[in-house]
């Protein structure tokens, strides 16, 4: 009987908090629908997914279209020949890529028709006639944003190698049968002239020299799209250590929401708005010691990677080549976390709100900002959204300088936008404070 | 600090105000004067406006009419004049927790603008006055209930405010406790501080109050010396029985 006593208290305390349960309930929906979304791309990367990629054809040939449709057809690369209305040019591809608006290009060069031709050619004497085996394969180029991950960069360059792959054998297959009838008809002919008679002819098919498939016609060259003063190629290190300190930044929303909370529950603030201090001081008091927090928590992640990973075999941290831009950016994601902290501190009404709203909030804007999957592999409609998540512009901007050789001016925006949302945030933070102050 | 040399240093004329969503004022065109060095208690039941008009008194909310002047100013126009002249001590341990008693007042004392050099004298006279000196380094969570509340009324007196406002300052604390604040707040006014004070206890305003308003559902209905209201109802012994005679007994909110 007390059993169903306290039950019904608890529920009925419940239902009096509908924000409560609003965050209860609204959060988690939000959570498992922005997740599984995100993460829907990675699922069904081997499967019927497509991944939207560059093409520049520079080949006078027709091996280049060849391989445009021997890459179509694979299923997983979607390619795309022009930007804005324009044709892509090979410094135009680098350029689109290394700004991280397409996270592939695949370059087919000028002579490519040629060279694979040539290839083939050397390839099939030295199988069936044992000539010299060395040939100059033909080389196909793959730009990549640096800022995409490993596994992914592996996926696609194996899907491209598929695809290359037919092109090289039918291409090895034409050149040995056209060969090998060649050398049949001498041999006959060779035979014949002797003897003349049919039936005492023997034709000796000659053996394909052993490894003759061993060398690739066609080999494929990874290349970073990075500019040349920062050729590092990135490792998962300089992916994560970023992503997951701007995600850890975050969380500072918890701590600082609750010192506002509770100042409002145990009247500290009441008592604090009625003596002789500006509210600027008073919000800017709490975002300066929690921005500091927030800088520090940063380089010790920093120094993690720089220094601890190292030890359990991963490679060192490197930390890009702007430091002033590298600040600029930690600053401005800081700030923009503490912004988001009073933000919450001020809409909330109870700590376990905040702390609810505060972390789930935090985990879907990680997974849209791309801290959890790339933008780049979610659905085309969760990229769009994506753009709002502030850990996304935090991210784009960190990624900038540790994996793309950014500096100051290519960082910008991000800052600019880092910071229009922390001032936005605090000018909420201020109104409300305002309407406290005056008990409005 | 505000310089005035007028004799009334709270001045409240045809006070008003409704809350969002009420449908009756919390005060209703209320009027009162705080003459200087008094002890003024204002008391009524519970709803009765008493913490809406400390409220107003202590720039925390405005009013919907009526003008409240505190040393001469407006409260809605010299807000922040007024901030620096008076005191408050609120109903609730408004203190951090997890902050020892000194350094809640090293806080509060730098918020109120108290000289730096004077910082440690003021603490320190505020932790005499109170009688918290030898436990100024424990925790506010780890004090005793009549510990917080002095506390509480030391950070109100830091600053050396003219005015001193407070809201039920001696709620929920034991006797010796009570009235071991009772004796400091008689300190504080001999010292010069005029103070206003709402309470429940009537046998605590009696004692302590020069003078007295009793206000019901937002309006005064009785005002003058504890031993003028007593004699001015014949059927009265003490102030709690004029209370209960002019605010009825039925329970209120």
């Amino acid at each position: 009987m007390h059993l169903l006593t306290h039950i019904n208290k608890e529920l009925l305390l419940l239902s009096r908090d509908r924000a409560g349960l609003l965050v209860l309930f609204v959060m988690p929906v939000l959570l498992v629908l922005v997740l599984t979304l995100v993460q829907d791309n990675v699922f069904r990367a081997t499967g019927e997914a497509t991944t939207r990629a560059l093409f520049v054809n520079l080949d006078e040939g027709v091996l280049g279209t060849e391989l445009k449709q021997g890459l179509g057809s694979t299923g997983v690369l979607e390619l795309v020949e022009g930007f804005s209305g324009e044709t892509i040019d090979l410094e135009k591809a680098r350029q689109l890529v290394s700004r991280g608006n397409y996270q592939f290009a695949i370059i087919v060069p000028a002579d490519f028709s040629v060279a694979i031709a040539a290839a083939a050619e050397t390839a099939a004497r030295a199988a069936l006639r044992g000539d010299d085996m060395a040939f100059k394969p033909g080389v196909l180029t793959i730009y990549f944003d640096p800022a995409v991950r490993g596994v992914y960069r592996t996926a696609v360059s194996s899907s491209v190698q598929r695809g290359v792959l037919g092109v090289a054998m039918a291409r090895r297959s034409e050149a040995v049968m056209r060969l090998l009838s060649q050398d049949l008809q001498e041999s006959i002919d060779q035979q014949l002239q002797p003897y003349g008679a049919a039936g005492l002819v023997h034709i000796e098919l000659p053996e394909l020299a052993e490894g003759w498939l061993a060398q690739p016609l066609i080999e494929l060259a990874e290349e970073s799209a990075a500019p040349q003063k920062f050729p590092t190629m990135p490792t998962s290190v300089q992916q994560n250590v970023p992503a997951w300190a701007l995600f850890g930044m975050f969380f500072i929303v918890i701590p600082l929401a609750g010192t506002i909370i509770r100042e409002r529950q145990d009247c500290t603030l009441t008592r604090l708005l009625t003596m002789p201090v500006s509210i600027s001081g008073l919000l800017g008091g709490k975002v300066f010691a929690y921005l500091l927090i927030c800088l520090l928590q940063f380089v010790l992640m920093l120094l993690v990677g720089r220094y601890l990973m190292p030890l359990l075999g991963t490679p060192q941290l490197d930390m890009g080549s702007a430091p002033l831009a590298l600040v600029l950016v930690a600053v401005s994601s800081a700030l923009a976390a503490c912004g988001y902290g009073m933000l919450v501190g001020v809409l909330a009404r109870s700590f376990d709100q905040a702390a609810i709203f505060g972390s789930v909030s935090v985990v879907i804007a990680a997974a849209l900002g791309g801290v959890m999957v790339p933008v780049y592999m979610m659905p085309q409609a969760m990229q769009t959204i994506s753009i709002i998540s502030p850990l996304g512009w935090g991210l784009e901007a960190f990624l900038d300088i540790f994996v793309r050789g950014g500096d100051l001016s290519s960082v910008l925006p991000q800052v600019l936008i880092l910071n229009g949302f922390f001032l936005l945030c605090m000018l909420f933070a201020a109104l409300v404070f305002q309407r406290w102050r005056h008990g409005a | 600090m505000i310089e005035t040399t007028s004799d009334h240093v709270i001045r409240v004329s045809g006070l008003t105000k409704t809350y969002p969503g009420s449908s009756r004022p919390a005060v209703d065109h209320l009027n009162l004067e705080v003459i200087r060095g008094r002890i003024f208690g204002l008391l009524g039941p519970n709803g009765a406006g008493k913490t809406t008009t400390i409220s107003i008194l202590c720039t925390l909310l405005r009013p919907d009419s009526g003008r409240v002047e505190v040393l001469g100013q407006a409260v809605l126009e010299k807000a922040r004049e007024i901030r620096r002249s008076i005191g408050l001590v609120p109903q609730e341990i408004a203190l951090y927790p997890t902050l020892t008693i000194r350094e809640n007042l090293s806080y509060f004392a730098r918020v109120l603008g108290v000289e730096k050099k004077r910082i440690t004298e003021r603490i320190g006279a505020c932790l005499d006055l109170v009688g918290l000196a030898e436990v100024a380094g424990r925790r506010i969570d780890r004090c005793s209930g009549g510990m917080k509340r002095r506390a509480n009324l030391a950070v109100g007196i830091l600053h050396e405010p003219q005015i001193l406002l407070l809201d039920e300052p001696t709620v929920g604390i034991d006797a010796q406790s009570r009235n071991l604040i009772l004796e400091q707040l008689r300190e504080l006014n001999r010292q010069g501080m005029t103070l206003l004070y709402t309470t429940h206890y009537m046998r605590e305003a009696e004692d302590i109050c020069d003078e007295i308003a009793i206000i019901d559902v937002g309006k005064v209905v009785a005002l003058g010396t504890p031993g003028q209201l007593i004699e001015s109802n014949e059927t009265c012994e003490n102030l709690e029985d004029l209370f209960l005679a002019l605010t009825g007994k039925a329970l209120r909110e």
